[in-house]
């Protein structure tokens, strides 16, 4: 076979990016971490940041602490609102990728909300233009705020039989954390983890502390606690393996989790 | 459990006591996005045709603006002549120049959430160089918010516009490959699905679809296939000459039941394929059936 000594060089120039030896050829290029000391933490909107002042405010004061010894960028969910705009929208009919441009806003909205409480440290808010500039924000004050919705737009995504954006705040800190390199992905949120049932509902359902992806899917579990493509993604990701939901709730846990800490559920990809 | 309102009726903030959660009452309030069983309110519909009269066409970047003035001045002409008959949105692919940017970003090992928005930018210097062509036309190269907002506007008042391609999924390109897989013919499916488009035209350098690469060592045995559904063409080996992605995309696909790939370097062959005509491979998808 003449690609056998083709460099990946060549391979680009004369091969149709479906050609089988053009991806293998790249897969073998070398892989570069662009912050590697950085953990992308996820806070939930209808679990954490739609409860207002008594969930929000003493976990701000917990990232601002945490923030001496840790790098953190900090996505946020979107919450009641968004579903409220998912439910009169598709109400109408209307496409999942504008669905999903009403759910950045969202999302958006509530980024813009915590970067006013961590302002008098220091700490902004970027849009999706700034986030170029996130580096030189963690350099200097170790921590971001970002809207956690993927920028897909109209470009979204459809699920076969639903309008809602399957791809929504779950997923989209996750690929930050992924693309970036990042350390861990840390998701906050109003339970203590994955559970066997809904732990809202279900009085019988008992804590899972460790699972593969693989497991939840076979346990039923993959529609439970992250956005199910979410699954997918960690299984295909290169750089970050693992994932680990934590109740914000709790004081101390997220700056436990930020040390490497288990204090909540940790989700393999293997 | 609060009662579903009727999604019309003035929605009330009310704190949910058992959970301190402001919520607003909605079909979606109190439940999880993620168990299909709860969002059946929102669930089995097809969403509404936002632009019924659009056409969209994707312009191949290695197949026809990598070969210059030859395949894009006849194609231009085309395209010109058949502006008083259709409302166009043409989007652009990348080609030469986006493997020189693979290249070099892999070689210095950048992950492909850095390559797909460098490579994306080039799919967008093609959208330019094609819109001026038909400046005098009144098209124009338009970005990607004006694309998802207001694409009324332009087309009331101008037969055609040029975009992009690429589908902005840039530092939150999926990590299946090292190569972005969102590319092009992925953007212009998803666009023309969401929009509820007339047609998707995939506008490359071959007739159509061929049961092996034209093109390849095995072309003799190459047969041309005119008509085929997504499912069976996922089932083929080897390259073809869309984006893989696009036949997965398929199988979720609400408004759009088929596209067509058509060979660009023949003239006359775009102006049938807008007008309805069969000139080169059409593939069906899901929401055909």
């Amino acid at each position: 076979m003449e690609n056998v000594t083709m460099s990946l060089e060549e391979l680009l120039k004369q091969k149709s990016l479906t050609d089988e030896t053009l991806l293998q050829a790249a897969e073998r290029a070398e892989s570069y971490r662009i912050l590697p000391d950085v953990s992308v933490i996820k806070i939930g909107g209808q679990s954490f940041i739609d409860r207002g002042r008594a969930a929000v405010y003493p976990l701000i004061d917990e990232i601002v602490a945490a923030r001496k010894d840790h790098k953190m960028m900090i996505g946020t969910g979107a919450g009641t609102r968004a579903r409220h705009l998912y439910s009169i929208a598709s109400g109408l009919n209307l496409p999942a990728g504008f669905l999903s441009q009403l759910g950045s806003s969202v999302a958006g909205q509530n980024a813009s909300m915590l970067a006013k409480l961590l302002a008098k440290h220091g700490i902004s808010y970027v849009e999706d233009a700034g986030m170029s500039s996130v580096p030189l924000f963690l350099e200097q004050v170790n921590a971001v705020v970002f809207s956690g919705m993927p920028p897909y737009g109209l470009w979204m995504r459809p699920a076969k039989d639903s309008l809602i954006p399957p791809y929504r705040t779950d997923a989209g800190c996750f690929l930050v954390a992924e693309q970036y390199g990042c350390k861990a992905m840390i998701y906050v949120k109003d339970e203590n983890g994955l559970y066997t049932a809904n732990p809202k509902t279900d009085k019988n359902a008992t804590f899972i502390p460790k699972i593969s992806v693989d497991e939840m899917k076979e346990k039923g579990l993959h529609d439970s606690i992250l956005e199910f493509p979410v699954l997918d993604l960690i299984k295909k990701a290169r750089n970050v393996r693992e994932v680990q939901i934590v109740n914000g709730l709790i004081p101390g846990n997220l700056t436990r989790a930020l040390a490497g800490e288990h204090v909540g559920t940790i989700i393999t990809a293997d | 459990m609060e009662q579903l309102l009727p999604q019309t009726k003035n929605t009330l903030i009310m704190e949910n006591k058992s959970s301190n959660i402001k919520h607003i009452t909605s079909g979606l309030a109190t439940q999880s996005l993620q168990d299909k069983s709860l969002t059946n309110p929102v669930a089995g519909v097809n969403p509404i045709k936002l632009l019924p009269w659009l056409h969209v066409v994707k312009i191949g970047g290695a197949s026809i603006m990598d070969r210059g003035h030859s395949a894009i001045l006849p194609l231009v002409e085309e395209i010109r002549r058949i502006l008083p008959e259709h409302r166009l949105l043409i989007l652009t692919g990348a080609g030469i120049r986006a493997r020189h940017l693979l290249s070099v970003g892999l070689d210095l090992g950048l992950p492909v959430g850095s390559l797909a928005p460098l490579v994306a930018s080039e799919a967008g210097q093609n959208g330019q160089i094609l819109a001026e062509l038909l400046a005098k036309d009144f098209v124009s190269y338009i970005d990607k918010p004006t694309i998802s907002s207001q694409l009324g506007i332009h087309l009331a008042h101008a037969r055609a516009v040029v975009g992009s391609g690429y589908p902005p999924y840039h530092n939150h390109e999926f990590p299946d490959s090292r190569i972005p897989t969102h590319r092009a013919d992925t953007g212009a499916f998803l666009l023309a699905d969401a929009l509820g488009a007339a047609s998707l035209t995939i506008v490359e350098d071959v007739d159509g679809i061929y049961t092996t690469d034209p093109k390849g060592p095995e072309a003799e045995s190459a047969k041309f296939i005119p008509e085929i559904g997504y499912e069976e063409l996922a089932k083929q080996k080897g390259t073809l000459p869309i984006d893989k992605v696009v036949l997965e995309l398929m199988e979720n696909a609400h408004n759009l039941k088929r596209l067509q790939v058509i060979n660009g370097l023949v003239p006359g062959r775009l102006t049938a394929a807008l007008r309805g005509e069969h000139v080169g491979t059409i593939i069906h998808t899901a929401a055909g059936k």
